[in-house]
């Protein structure tokens, strides 16, 4: 179905391209990301949505996301790489959202984007939880 | 479109590896401003190479209906003549440009295009985030009034192909600014990079393959701003690096919600990127709109600015 050349050819491409994957890795030059602290989290929240006014935050121990209130709504980040992705579910989500080993997992319901892990200390809030 | 026997992209396949170690390893040396993450970077390359793959198991359908189309020709142009490559050059970025708007317009077609703009980063590897879903999308047919016009498939193949490795070099952050009068004329990295931002105020513009004209002439022209950076990717970031999701992902949420709403079919799959029949969701229009009345300002200050 292939001739010989072909598979030689996507066989060298294949080696490419871990190549190229492995010079990536080992230059380390991947944008430099501090934990999020409560501003850095606002800062990106605000960036990722404008017109959503923040209540509160809670930013993960690992600073490596945060969940805020807005409203009826959870506004989440988390890190993704050297970058972070944000995603917006019902409140009511976010509160009933399983704690366990110091960590909620939110199901964010998009293909594009399934889930969230965030390390807390503990979850629900002891005043929002009612 | 068939495969030319002299194939630009095969051809300039060493120059993409060579240039994008030069550009990792410059970045490294701290010489140039470039950042690569090694996963977003396997992502993209991964992607590249399955849209090759993906190309020659949709070539045989492409090659068959340039070649009929080409025996129903209007005009016989000849392949050796200066002004038809002259011709084929600006009717085959002509005919990019609005592959492209269509591409980002229209959310059927932005479900096969919408991976190129997944990463969020911007650099040499990003050029090589290609499409594994366009032959199903079938886009290819608009090259197809080419053929019907008289250019041969090769000749068309070949025009593609030399666009497509243009495109490479402008996926970089290393150069800022070409010449004024390139600037003015062709597209450039500065250029490119606001069609990849998520800023609102960049949120889809600069379409151009080759020649930054035709958004000047169309009016989706927008310059790269100093006092505004470039902020790459989606408006809602992909939140994660599997290549499947990431290949397939805007199909799924199509499939997902004409599904769940069967009678807006058409709406969903023809609609833009962020229609919803409720308004709960926001297109890139509506982004831009919301955005320039919380500055107070009409859009169109952006050329100005």
């Amino acid at each position: 179905m292939f001739s010989h050349a072909y598979l030689v050819q996507v066989a060298a491409s294949g080696a490419a391209v871990a190549a190229l994957v492995s010079l990536a890795a080992w230059a380390r030059i991947a944008r430099p990301l501090n934990p999020l602290d409560d501003a850095s989290a606002r800062f990106h929240l605000a960036e990722e949505f404008p017109d959503r006014k923040v209540e509160q935050v809670w930013v993960a121990v690992d600073g490596a996301g945060a969940l805020a209130k807005s409203g009826a709504a959870a506004l989440v980040l988390c890190r993704l790489g050297d970058g972070y992705v944000a995603r917006q579910i019902p409140w009511a989500q976010a509160l009933a959202a399983a704690f366990k080993s110091g960590r909620i997992v939110l199901d964010l319901g998009d293909v594009a984007a399934p889930k969230a892990v965030i390390q807390l200390q503990a979850w629900p809030p002891k005043d929002l939880a009612a | 479109m068939s495969k030319a026997a002299f194939d630009p992209v095969t051809l300039a396949t060493p120059f993409f590896i060579l240039t994008v170690i030069l550009e990792i390893a410059l970045a490294r040396l701290n010489k140039v401003q470039a950042r690569y993450e090694a996963r977003d970077t396997a992502v993209s390359l991964v992607m590249g190479l399955g849209s090759t793959l993906a190309g020659v198991a949709i070539a045989g359908l492409t090659v068959a209906a340039s070649l009929w189309v080409y025996q129903h020709r209007l005009f016989t142009v000849p392949m050796t003549a200066v002004w038809a490559w002259v011709a084929i050059f600006l009717l085959e970025d002509l005919t990019y440009y609005w592959f492209h708007r269509l591409s980002h317009e229209r959310r059927i077609w932005w479900a096969a295009h919408v991976n190129h703009h997944s990463s969020q980063h911007y650099n040499l590897s990003t050029a090589l985030r290609q499409t594994w879903t366009g032959g199903v999308a079938g886009t290819w047919a608009l090259w197809l009034p080419l053929s019907f016009l008289g250019f041969p498939p090769a000749m068309v193949a070949i025009e593609k192909g030399i666009s497509l490795v243009y495109q490479y070099w402008i996926h970089t952050e290393t150069i800022r600014r070409t010449p004024r009068w390139f600037e003015a004329v062709f597209n450039t990295p500065s250029h490119h990079r606001v069609h990849h931002a998520r800023n609102p105020r960049y949120l889809d513009r600069n379409y151009a393959g080759i020649l930054i004209v035709w958004d000047r002439l169309f009016g989706t022209f927008q310059p790269e701003l100093d006092a505004e950076p470039c902020r790459y990717g989606l408006v809602k970031n992909l939140g994660t690096f599997n290549v499947l999701r990431v290949a397939f992902h805007e199909w799924i949420a199509i499939a997902q919600d004409v599904a769940r709403q069967p009678r807006h079919a058409l709406g969903w799959l023809f609609g833009p990127p962020g229609w919803s029949p409720d308004g709960s969701r926001e297109t890139s229009r509506e982004i831009k709109a919301r955005w320039a009345a919380e500055r107070g300002a009409p859009e169109a200050d952006r050329e100005a600015a």
